[in-house]
């Protein structure tokens, strides 16, 4: 199943990006990014199954920056998304 | 026992908090430091009581509310974010030595503005002088020695007239009186967990209106490969592991206060204020009463000193403050640097038979 990961600058933002999109019915878990997906060393994440542009927009209006977005494909390697 | 000393540390605490306590210690870990189980618990407790802060106090953003270990600690990341050596810094002249030392230790020139005791005009009338061309001004919204409760939304606005930025110190205040930091547009607000919050010893909280800088340097579980702090709120000002018992017990007695409502709890103090006073008539105490006063009374009595009169309520089961409260500046405004006063600080928890039984022990002994 395709998973969509979204990166975020502290845990706090990924905390709060997860209770926007769960609270609008978007199933989400936090985690820590995997290596390699942030440059600056440990990052918090959020993983989401699906609608990951109605998830973009919603944070947006919410006034939650991400860092950036990932397509985890079927041989588990992650691609940016360019939004 | 008889607790007066709330304005040190509230006692006793809802059971709500110790509960929250105990269970964060059985099943909570690090905030930040892995995905597991317990380290989410914690996150997620973290952030509710960031959540709750933010709610009751008015910051516009949860990331805005940073954990500190106290007051104290929050008051001297604020002053050292805004404040340089050599700049003029205007105080009220009823701050505790929480904001007085870390302006000497920079080598701010403080004006004092507002010094006379219960006398809201006279202390806007001085900050409106005092005020053009200050790096940042400090104020207590609350004197911690004598409940004087200072007209702090009027402040902010001369601040925000003579764009001065504004550290607030609301120990005293929070969870009692409004907090407004986006209202009021200070920059910081700092203030206890452990005194009107309910929460345990070793919490604080500071009120983000503008970007600070760290005060200590460390993990923040964020952008480790940096060897500077991470620029964002919250990571930038919590270095190091979380008080995350303290923080769940926080949480706990936010949601006291919510749930009783800082209206009523002002008002159940200024009541036991009234009653403790009107038993205390004629007893020849010097009381320190005024418009505008919290649940804190100070008082002098002119049969014994301070230390001593505090000293033998102690021995009869009443507990209370003796000495200069950490505030020499409050008691150098009001005159009384040279005794000290006894201070008398109530709770929500405090009742009229526990005040009359105090009144009685004090009278007895200041006879």
């Amino acid at each position: 199943m395709t998973q969509y990961l979204i990166t975020f600058r502290s845990l706090t933002h990924a905390q709060r990006s997860s209770r926007v999109l769960e609270r609008a019915g978007i199933t989400t878990a936090v985690i820590k990014a995997p290596q390699g997906l942030s440059s600056s060393g440990c990052a918090y994440a959020i993983t989401l199954r699906r609608e990951p542009e109605m998830a973009l927009t919603l944070l947006k209006q919410n006034g939650l920056a991400i860092g950036k977005l990932f397509q985890r494909g079927a041989d588990g390697r992650y691609t940016e998304w360019k939004v | 026992m008889i607790y007066l000393d709330n304005a040190a540390t509230s006692l006793p605490k809802p059971l709500a908090v110790e509960r929250a306590v105990l269970e964060a210690m059985r099943s909570m870990a690090s905030v930040g430091r892995g995905s597991h189980a317990p380290a989410m618990r914690a996150a997620e407790t973290v952030l509710d009581c960031r959540e709750a802060a933010a709610e009751l106090f008015h910051v516009p953003d949860p990331e805005r509310v940073v954990f500190t270990m106290n007051a104290t600690h929050a008051l001297n990341i604020a002053i050292r974010s805004l404040v340089h050596p050599g700049d003029r810094v205007v105080v009220s002249g009823f701050e505790h030595n929480a904001v007085t030392r870390p302006l000497h230790a920079l080598g701010a020139e403080i004006s004092v503005a507002g010094r006379s005791l219960f006398d809201r005009k006279t202390v806007l009338r001085e900050f409106a002088s005092a005020l053009s061309g200050a790096r940042a001004a400090v104020c207590t919204q609350v004197s911690n020695v004598f409940g004087f409760a200072l007209p702090i939304k009027e402040i902010a606005e001369l601040c925000k007239q003579y764009r001065v930025p504004l550290i607030v110190d609301a120990s005293q205040a929070a969870g009692m009186l409004p907090v407004d930091l986006a209202g009021w547009g200070a920059a910081f607000v700092a203030m206890p967990g452990h005194k009107g919050l309910f929460g345990p010893q070793g919490t604080g909280l500071l009120l983000c209106g503008q970007e600070g800088e760290p005060l200590l340097y460390g993990g923040s579980g964020s952008n480790s490969r940096m060897q500077t702090m991470p620029p964002d709120l919250p990571d930038r000002l919590e270095a190091g592991t979380h008080n995350v018992c303290g923080i769940a017990g926080l949480l706990a007695g936010i949601h006291f206060v919510q749930e009783k409502g800082i209206d009523a709890i002002l008002r159940h103090e200024r009541d036991c204020l009234s009653f403790f006073v009107q038993e205390l008539e004629g007893s020849g105490l010097e009381l320190f009463t005024g418009a505008d006063q919290t649940g804190v009374l100070s008082l002098r009595c002119p049969t014994m000193d301070g230390e001593t009169l505090a000293q033998r309520l102690a021995e009869r089961g009443v507990c209370v403050r003796s000495g200069l409260h950490c505030a020499p500046l409050a008691h150098e405004s009001a005159g009384t640097l040279e005794t000290g006063t006894v201070r008398f600080s109530f709770s929500p928890f405090v009742d009229e038979k526990q005040l009359r039984e105090a009144a009685r022990i004090l009278r007895d002994l200041s006879a």
